[in-house]
């Protein structure tokens, strides 16, 4: 994963908002881990998971959050990687070629 | 410290299943009847139309209109929908509707009879897995089988679909209804079940009567019931069925509240959050609530409408029959029984009659409940004698 790639969510997956919650429904046997599970994100996943729309490299994003949140570069980074991580894990996120 | 940014839940345990029902306006599931035709004849079938009757297949909501159906269902914030019937597989555009059906996110499951599953329903359900297919045991000796379907060679071909699907590796979930029928083999079934499939085996007793009231079929459905006393002895011997009897009569359902709310039809969670679509696109608030006075035509007004201001007037139903409101509805042992308004209606035209068959049932099964609470609190009376007995004797040895 790099600073400057650009993701966008894979059309494997749909997001539903229910009740201000975000929840995501694997819809192909690509994504996932094949459980019969559902998905959900909490605050700061929410704010990216808004962003990832195949635009916005993954510095921009940060950088967008940092100044909503206040809060410093490196901690929004961490917060980002932690749940990109988690996201390709499950192939949730496409990477957009530059 | 280790942060966990997604959350990911088995779906049963879903918080937001209890977050989601009730919510006034919105959907959380929805029933699709595809097609009321079918390729068995199913002698307790309270749907079937033989699969070529032209003008059923006529009258079937185009593909365009379930489109448009789920998408208003989606933008209700529905999560799961069933694909039923009639038998769904009979449709040729079944595999679109299906995936239509999954493209929008929506938690898809079928049910079927398997006889017609083919190996391109197989690989689609692997691409797009189902939340859960629930195939229907009507026996498993062709004779039984082929006793309930009255179709000639329908248990080779459910063999062969259920192998399919088995084979496949995809979860199915196995049920069985206990008709006169099959009721000999019932423990075959049960084992041929519990050994095919690793999901709980299900089997229900109860049948309602046909959605379009046809009298012929009718009489079989009737031919095809259990006695009360078969249906209280299968009750007892269903560990599973019976502790969540047990759970249902110590929380009963009819609570009246207001006086306000005494004379209400309807006590139960009809419409709030789930909702069945009839293969002709009439809205129903539940399955078998057939009653003219109680179906919406998606064809005339938009989901929306049927559940902001269709159901609210249907909830709002009220009777005034003296035996209705002196007997089911205050009834203490409603939660055992298979009366409801809409089961009410299919056996006797009314909403808010008795019906002397399952209040039977009902009886006999509030009796096995007593009678086992006797034996448990005997049976705790005598180990308490004995505890007694033996302080008695430890104090003596002191
Ligand atoms: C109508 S079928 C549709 C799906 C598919 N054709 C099948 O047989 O599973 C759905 C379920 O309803 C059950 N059923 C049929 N007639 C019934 C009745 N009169 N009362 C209650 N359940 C019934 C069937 O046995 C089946 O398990
Ligand atoms: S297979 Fe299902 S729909 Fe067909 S007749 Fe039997 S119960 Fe009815
Ligand atoms: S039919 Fe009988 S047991 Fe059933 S709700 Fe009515 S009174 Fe109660």
């Amino acid at each position: 994963m790099n600073i400057d790639s650009v993701y966008a969510i894979s059309e494997d997956v749909v997001a539903h908002e229910i009740e201000g919650q975000l929840i995501i429904v694997p819809v192909t046997s690509n994504v996932g881990d094949m459980e019969d599970e559902l998905y959900s994100l909490n605050e700061t996943g929410r704010g990216v998971w808004d962003r990832l729309d195949g635009k916005t490299s993954l510095r921009d994003l940060i950088t967008q959050l940092s100044e909503e949140y206040e809060a410093s570069f490196q901690e929004i980074e961490a917060d980002v990687f932690g749940l990109m991580k988690e996201l390709l894990k499950r192939k949730f996120l496409v990477e957009i070629p530059s | 410290m280790h942060k966990s940014y997604i959350r990911r839940t088995p779906l049963p345990e879903a918080p937001i299943w209890q977050k989601l029902a009730g919510r006034k306006g919105r959907l959380l599931a929805m029933n699709l009847e595809v097609t009321a035709r079918c390729n068995n004849n199913c002698r307790h079938c309270y749907i079937n139309v033989p699969a070529n009757n032209q003008d059923a297949k006529k009258k079937e909501l185009s593909f365009e209109k379930i489109k448009d159906i789920a998408d208003q269902a989606c933008s209700l914030e529905t999560l799961w929908c069933l694909i039923t019937g009639g038998e769904p597989l009979l449709r040729n555009d079944f595999e679109e509707i299906y995936i239509y059906l999954k493209k929008k996110g929506l938690l898809v499951s079928v049910f079927t009879n398997a006889t017609l599953l083919k190996q391109s329903h197989i690989d689609i359900f692997k691409k797009w897995p189902p939340r859960n297919i629930e195939v229907s045991v009507y026996g498993v000796t062709e004779k039984t089988y082929e006793k309930v379907t009255r179709k000639p060679g329908s248990f080779k071909a459910f063999m062969r679909g259920l192998n399919l699907l088995l084979d496949s590796g995809i979860p199915v979930d196995l049920k069985a209804m206990a008709i006169r029928s099959n009721i000999e083999e019932l423990e075959q079934i049960a084992l041929f079940c519990k050994k095919k499939s690793k999901s709980p085996f299900r089997f229900d007793p109860l049948l309602h009567l046909r959605f379009d009231g046809d009298r012929k079929r009718n009489q079989e459905i009737m031919s095809e019931r259990l006695t009360p006393e078969e249906i209280a002895v299968l009750d007892r011997q269903d560990y599973l069925r019976f502790s969540a009897m047990k759970k249902e009569c110590d929380n009963p359902a009819n609570k009246v509240v207001t006086d306000n709310e005494k004379s209400f039809l309807f006590n139960c969670g009809t419409g709030l959050d789930e909702c069945t679509i009839g293969p002709d696109g009439k809205f129903r608030l539940c399955s078998s609530l057939l009653h003219p006075d109680c179906v919406f035509d998606l064809n005339k007004g938009s989901l929306a409408e049927a559940l902001r201001k269709f159901v609210p007037v249907v909830r709002n139903m009220r009777s005034d029959s003296s035996e209705f409101l002196e007997s089911c509805r205050k009834c203490p042992i409603v939660n055992l029984c298979y009366w409801c308004p809409a089961h009410a209606h299919l056996e006797t035209g009314k909403l808010d009659s008795r019906v002397q068959y399952f209040c039977e049932v009902a009886r006999l099964r509030a009796r096995s409940l007593e009678e086992q609470k006797v034996r448990r609190s005997e049976g705790r009376r005598t180990e308490d004698g004995d505890q007694r007995t033996e302080d008695r004797g430890q104090k003596v040895r002191k």
